[in-house]
């Protein structure tokens, strides 16, 4: 960094000299021309740049090895960045450092590759579809090994083993409306949906394993064209009868909580979302005791205990890190 | 959170994120005056070409500086790296100031001097570099005052596509609402660009040419 | 015969600019060695552009000039202008110069030693009247008149045979002009170079002019000695001398 800014301001100083004064000066009083006397000042506070610039990159290099542990900017995701960060606090000696609310899975995966964050939680599903830009499958282990080969080879990163959770798309629908028309699966909810409005938001609309694959499949017909909104108004917007259906994600907290129904997903149309650490190589290389925290993780939160600690933090308004501490003990990992 | 606890409990992370902001600014700048300034002087040597060159660069810095970022985004190479990406669209930005500057610098060269340098037998290459571009230096180096000062400006917009930078915290904390966070970005951006445009102004200075009383 | 041998010559010279009207028809001239010939004329009759048309600032149309015996075209136009000293009315002093880097130039892009360089300086500001201090005061810190002084010590600097000056004396106040002229002639004799000097004053040209050109809408009217144009019946040249004043008062000039 240091070298490269010097090159920088080398090149400038090379880019004044060749606005030439010196060497060939036939001053023959031997006076510093104007032009010498703030070639020289000009130096001067060069010089103070480099300084500052050097002391700015010292006060940074002098901390300690740090694990940066990212996620993006949604309740489940702060919640998982929190227990890996947690974790690795609990059982290394490494410090740790929470850069949470990235705004989305391609900056999330950006920063990953830059190096500004070194570990954070992605689902298969994404993986495949929006980073790797791959179709949608549905076995969720070739899913797995597919992401994670394609992850090794293309960008250096490593899949940890599964959480043990599938937050996949759930299609929501509201209670009582299910119960009245004895609706289980999407299939059978295709018959109603000319009467409906749906409501998705703005990933899912544009996502390749999203809503133009949902209704070609399930041949879904609805009375308007769909409403877009923000993730966190979804809910809200089903409740209030807004809209009558909606995309949300499968271990959504507020779902037992609101009254509200998720339809089978009979022709198994959205592929699986498990839930993975992906970690840099170089990270993992450079400090092998994250595999022991990765690997503890493993299969530890299903469905519903991510549903009930998403629920803690949006329903019940809890703090994500007391959440998590709790979550940990109740799981002997502490 | 205050203000002043989250600075120094993330003393690393903003350094961090500001040696990343200056470092795309700077390369972005860098390579701006390298393709900017030759085509400043070389719209000055064949007028045919001053149109096309000017409003091609007038028209890149028209379109929304966040929908070139997103426009840059399927370009092989570019897009594969936010990084690359952000300096690809800030350099362009940055070139209209500079090519525009360098010509009119070098055209507000006094016609006399140069009718002058000329008859006496300067070759084309001797006057470009022991006249015109010495006495267009201040003219030249405002332009390359505004790239700066608006790049540093445009990296923060650039953090949304996951260049990162300082804007990474202004976006967070707006995900957050969270105050702090958003200074903790702002702040240093402005100020880094507060401290570029008293520089070079005073650069600017220095290299005007002193006239006649 | 002895004809004295003919530095430049125009021979059918006429220019026209790429959209404008023809500037000089069909110009015959020829400038002797040791002389300085003055174009005399009014704005717009071409002789300044017949001057640019020497050190091809400008191309010429058609016909031809003749430098030393070779066809300007067939000069390296660098070498041409390194070869030929040039004094204009705005002087161009480069502002960001020293008046001893100034004066400088041609023998420094020359490739001079710097010592050489350094000496021929001193002797210039010695020759022009001017202190040798000021070779480190700047352009904007002269007067006019110093600045000129300046300006011809600059073209005289590579010693090149030819001058070509533009009304260089033009933009000075009366006084002023007058103590230049003197010194120019004066210095003149010492050096004898071959000298164009282009100017629509009657009195600088009768001072100054071996011999003079008068031209009219890019046409050579008259030349002549200072001695016969005063005499010269030419209907332009009267009217000349009408404008500038009686006859005896500008034989007295001189």
């Amino acid at each position: 960094m240091i070298a490269i800014l010097r090159i920088g301001f080398c090149a400038t100083d090379l880019g004044r000299a060749a606005t030439p004064h010196p060497g060939r000066d036939p001053n023959p009083e031997g006076a510093p021309s104007l032009s010498r006397r703030s070639l020289a000042r000009q130096g001067g506070v060069f010089d103070l740049v480099i300084i500052l610039s050097v002391i700015l990159l010292f006060t940074s290099c002098t901390h300690q090895p740090r694990i940066v542990v990212g996620c993006k900017n949604f309740t489940e995701q702060i919640i998982l960045g929190e227990l890996i960060a947690q974790q690795i606090e609990n059982r290394t000696h490494l410090a740790v450092e929470r850069r949470f609310y990235l705004g989305g899975t391609y900056i999330a995966h950006q920063s990953i590759l830059a190096g500004r964050i070194d570990i954070y939680p992605e689902y298969t599903g994404t993986a495949l579809t929006a980073v790797l830009k791959q179709s949608p499958a549905s076995d969720p282990k070739a899913v797995y090994d597919r992401v994670k080969s394609e992850y090794e080879n293309h960008f250096h990163l490593t899949l940890g083993p599964p959480l043990g959770f599938n937050d996949t798309f759930a299609i929501e629908v509201r209670g009582d409306d299910a119960r009245r028309l004895h609706l289980q699966t999407l299939s059978q909810a295709a018959a109603y949906t000319p009467q409906w409005r749906a409501g998705f938001g703005y990933e899912f609309m544009e996502r390749p394993d999203g809503y133009k694959g949902l209704v070609a499949i399930y041949g879904l017909r609805f009375a308007a064209p769909p409403r877009i909104m923000d993730l966190g108004l979804l809910t809200r917007a089903l409740k209030d009868r807004q809209v009558d259906l909606i995309a949300g994600n499968m271990t959504d907290g507020l779902i037992p909580a609101l009254d509200l129904f998720v339809l089978e997903d009979d022709k198994h149309y959205f592929p699986p979302y498990e839930a993975v650490p992906v970690i840099r190589e170089q990270t993992l290389a450079e400090h092998p005791e994250l595999k022991e925290v990765i690997d503890s993780l493993a299969g530890k939160i299903s469905d519903a205990e991510m549903r009930q600690l998403n629920y803690a933090v949006d329903g019940q308004k809890r703090d994500v890190k007391e959440v998590v501490r709790n979550f940990l003990i109740s799981k002997g990992l502490l | 959170m205050n203000f002043w606890n989250f600075i120094a409990q993330n003393r690393n992370q903003i350094d961090d994120l500001t040696l990343e902001h200056l470092w795309v600014v700077g390369v972005a700048t860098l390579l701006a005056v390298a393709v900017g300034i030759p085509l400043g002087i070389l719209i000055t040597r064949k007028p045919r070409l001053q149109k096309p060159v000017i409003a091609t660069a007038n028209i890149i810095q028209t379109i929304p500086s966040l929908a070139l970022f997103g426009f840059l985004l399927p370009a092989p190479w570019i897009g594969d790296r936010a990084g690359r990406l952000a300096i690809l669209a800030l350099m362009l930005y940055a070139l209209l100031p500079l090519i525009r500057n360098t010509f009119t610098g070098i055209k507000g060269v006094d016609r006399g001097v140069i009718e002058a340098a000329r008859g006496m037998g300067l070759t084309d290459r001797q006057l470009l570099f022991q006249v015109e571009l010495p006495l267009a230096a201040s003219v030249i180096l405002a332009g390359v005052r505004v790239a700066l000062v608006t790049s540093i400006g445009l990296a923060t917009i650039a953090a949304a596509i996951g260049a990162g930078g300082l804007g990474e915290l202004i976006f967070r904390g707006l995900a957050m609402v969270n105050n702090a966070v958003i200074l903790a970005g702002a702040i240093p951006a402005a100020l880094m660009a507060l401290a570029a445009d008293t520089l070079l102004g005073w650069l600017e200075n220095r290299l005007a040419p002193q006239r006649a009383t | 015969m002895d004809t004295p041998e003919a530095i430049i010559e125009f021979r059918g010279v006429s220019y026209r600019p790429p959209n404008g009207q023809t500037i000089l028809r069909n110009l015959n001239l020829q400038v002797q060695s040791g002389e300085i010939l003055v174009l005399l004329g009014r704005s717009g009759s071409g002789k300044t552009t017949a001057l640019k048309l020497t050190n091809r600032l400008l191309e010429i149309s058609t016909g031809a000039i003749e430098i030393e015996g070779r066809p300007s075209s067939q000069w390296d136009v660098i070498t041409l202008r390194r070869h030929i000293g040039y004094a204009i009315q705005e002087i161009g002093l480069f502002p960001h110069f020293t008046v001893g880097r100034n004066i400088g130039v041609v023998p420094a892009i020359e490739n001079w030693p710097k010592d050489r360089i350094q000496a021929r300086v001193a002797e210039l500001l010695n020759l022009v009247g001017l202190p040798s201090e000021i070779a480190s005061r700047y352009p904007h810190q002269l007067s006019g008149g110093q600045r000129q002084r300046v300006g011809v010590a600059r073209a005289l600097a590579a010693d090149p045979p030819i001058l070509l000056m533009d009304e260089p004396f033009g933009a000075l106040d009366p006084l002023t002009r007058s103590d230049l002229q003197r010194e120019f002639l004066s210095l003149q004799r010492k050096l004898r170079k071959t000298v164009v000097f282009v100017t629509h004053d009657l009195h600088e040209a009768l001072l100054l002019g071996t011999r003079i050109a008068l031209l009219e809408e890019g046409s050579l009217v008259a030349i002549s000695t200072a001695a016969e144009f005063v005499k010269s019946p030419e209907p332009l040249v009267v009217k000349y001398m009408q404008a500038f004043g009686s006859a005896e008062s500008v034989r007295g000039n001189q």
